[in-house]
């Protein structure tokens, strides 16, 4: 019997099994999902990942439950190895071309994707914050592993405003990989292609929420879903906080949520 | 401005004081409106908050606001009209959403948005630093951000023939930089978290060092050497609402006030709390 799970705990499954035992893994700004989803590697396949993120800026083996107000605990109680920004730009990211998930604002039918600003660039309809290094690594990087909290044809457009993120390149095998909350992605003579959908959900729903005619893998599988063990792993030691769901909500939704997290984390401190 | 004096600043060699301690006001009255002032810290880990707050209060304004990432500090600086334009990688509250006053000004065309990415700004100080004028890269091939970014030209490399993206030189007017510890010399001590913190320091020609305690010894080894700085100022929770680890955490539930606040069109209430803090 398939053990019940929200679309959250999907998403940080696929992201661990991406993972593999000794790799270095990145997390970027405001990617909570991500980090469950390689402490769940860590505490399952991968006991070797070495993590290492915007935030803290080390190298770490340790790992250390989600936090809201004490997000550096996890990079910076036991670092392996502090870094500085200009080592990670110039030095790291260029040469050891680590794994990392971005979450993408846009992305479109050949998997360029947006972080920067919705409409035109000089006057924005929406000014988003930024694509931080993407537009660094993905030009150079073999892999391009996306996830997107909540698909939509908002999300997966015919045509991204504006192009931060690197997708398909003519004449290079790419790497590229997607997790949605309705399923799993890749790159098929350069368009997308939805390669599994989820548990429980409809093909339809699939298309009805990409904004692009899409591609479907033949045959189409199913998601190997969540192990019981996997969302023990994520409840109740990786992130007993929930603040993995902060991704998958906005608007009044996250401020409510932000405000039950920042109770139940004092509470937890006494 | 005071500035020091190896880098060819105002002061005569000689003249220079070893010790650096001053009061937060003196420091922030040597920035000059116009300033390019690069910011220290991450988002919402150790940003010199208070110290931005004290250039707020004294209205030094028309400034452009450089960091790896800005937060809640510039938020409010963007907010009080003190900043002309932002040069930054990511501009916004992590968890807590967009950067209200940002996203709004951004929107509204009343923000010069100069883009930038992690690349641009870290290889554009070490430009800064090796007193060069740029700094080859391969990154943004294939994006957009030179279409919006005419000033960055490309570069052939003399020695293979490809063509990198030339990253100019980033040379901030003043740095400031919240510090766990410092010594009266400005020898201080950052912890973790060190985003560009020294880089700022080593690429600018003054540089405010606030910080949570200015001791006789530094208890740990100095992420940034005292040469670099020019004013040490003492000034514990400097960087609150964001965290100083693990002296502490970030405060979530102010964050949150911040962002309601904006959300409810309090965001001059909100300022002006802030500054009789």
């Amino acid at each position: 019997m398939i053990p019940e799970f929200a679309a959250d705990e999907v998403i940080a499954v696929c992201i661990s099994r991406r993972i593999q035992d000794g790799d270095i893994v990145v997390q970027g700004l405001a990617t909570p999902l991500t980090l469950a989803g390689y402490i769940l590697a860590k505490l399952t396949h991968a006991p070797n990942v070495v993590m290492a993120s915007a935030i803290g800026n080390v190298a770490t083996l340790g790992w250390h439950p989600l936090s809201l107000s004490r997000v550096e605990a996890m990079w910076l109680d036991k670092p392996l190895r502090r870094l500085d920004f200009s080592e990670i730009s110039c030095e790291l990211l260029p040469t050891v071309q680590p794994k990392e998930f971005l979450r993408p604002a846009q992305v479109d039918r050949h998997g360029h994707f947006n972080n920067v600003a919705i409409g035109d660039w000089s006057a924005p309809a929406l000014r988003l914050p930024g694509c931080g290094g993407i537009a660094d690594v993905t030009p150079l990087h073999r892999r391009v592993f996306l996830y997107v909290p909540r698909h939509s044809a908002r999300v997966f457009v015919e045509q991204v405003d504006f192009r931060s993120g690197v997708g398909w390149q003519s004449g290079k095998e790419r790497d590229w990989y997607l997790v949605s909350d309705l399923g799993t992605f890749d790159l098929h003579q350069g368009q997308i292609r939805l390669k599994t959908v989820h548990p429980g959900v409809p093909l339809e729903q699939v298309r009805e929420q990409t904004g692009f005619p899409l591609q479907v893998a033949e045959p189409l599988e199913e998601t190997h879903p969540p192990s019981a063990e996997e969302l023990r792993l994520l409840r109740e030691v990786i992130d007993p906080l929930s603040i993995r769901k902060i991704e998958m909500v906005g608007g009044a939704d996250r401020r409510a949520l932000l405000s039950e997290i920042i109770r139940r984390e004092i509470e937890l401190q006494g | 401005m005071l500035c020091r004096s190896w880098m060819g600043g105002s002061a005569a060699i000689g003249t220079e004081t070893v010790d650096k301690r001053c009061s937060l006001e003196q420091a922030v009255a040597e920035i000059a409106p116009g300033s390019l002032v690069g910011i220290g810290g991450l988002t919402l880990y150790r940003r010199p908050v208070a110290a931005v707050r004290e250039i707020a209060r004294a209205g030094i304004g028309n400034l452009t606001l450089l960091g790896l990432t800005l937060g809640f500090e510039a938020d409010l600086l963007v907010g009080a009209g003190l900043a002309r334009r932002v040069r930054t990688s990511y501009f916004g509250l992590e968890a807590f959403g967009l950067a209200p006053m940002f996203t709004q000004a951004a929107g509204d065309g009343n923000l010069e948005v100069v883009e930038e990415t992690e690349a641009s700004i870290v290889f554009g100080l070490r430009a800064a630093m090796a007193r060069v004028g740029f700094m080859p890269s391969r990154a943004w091939a294939e994006t957009d951000l030179p279409r919006v970014r005419k000033d960055v030209r490309t570069v052939e490399d003399p020695y293979t023939g490809d063509v990198y993206t030339a990253f100019p030189a980033i040379a901030p007017d003043v740095a400031i930089v919240h510090a766990r510890e410092a010594d009266a010399l400005g020898n201080a001590v950052l912890g973790g978290n060190l985003a560009v913190d020294r880089e700022l320091s080593t690429a600018s020609p003054t540089v405010i060092v606030t910080a949570e305690k200015v001791v006789e010894t530094l208890s740990a080894e100095a992420d940034i050497l005292g040469q670099m700085v020019t004013f040490v100022v003492p000034l514990p929770r400097g960087a609150q609402p964001t965290s100083c680890y693990p002296d502490y955490p970030l405060d979530a539930a102010e964050l949150l006030r911040y962002v309601e606040a904006c959300r409810d069109g309090k965001f001059r209430q909100y300022l002006k709390a802030w500054l009789e803090t």
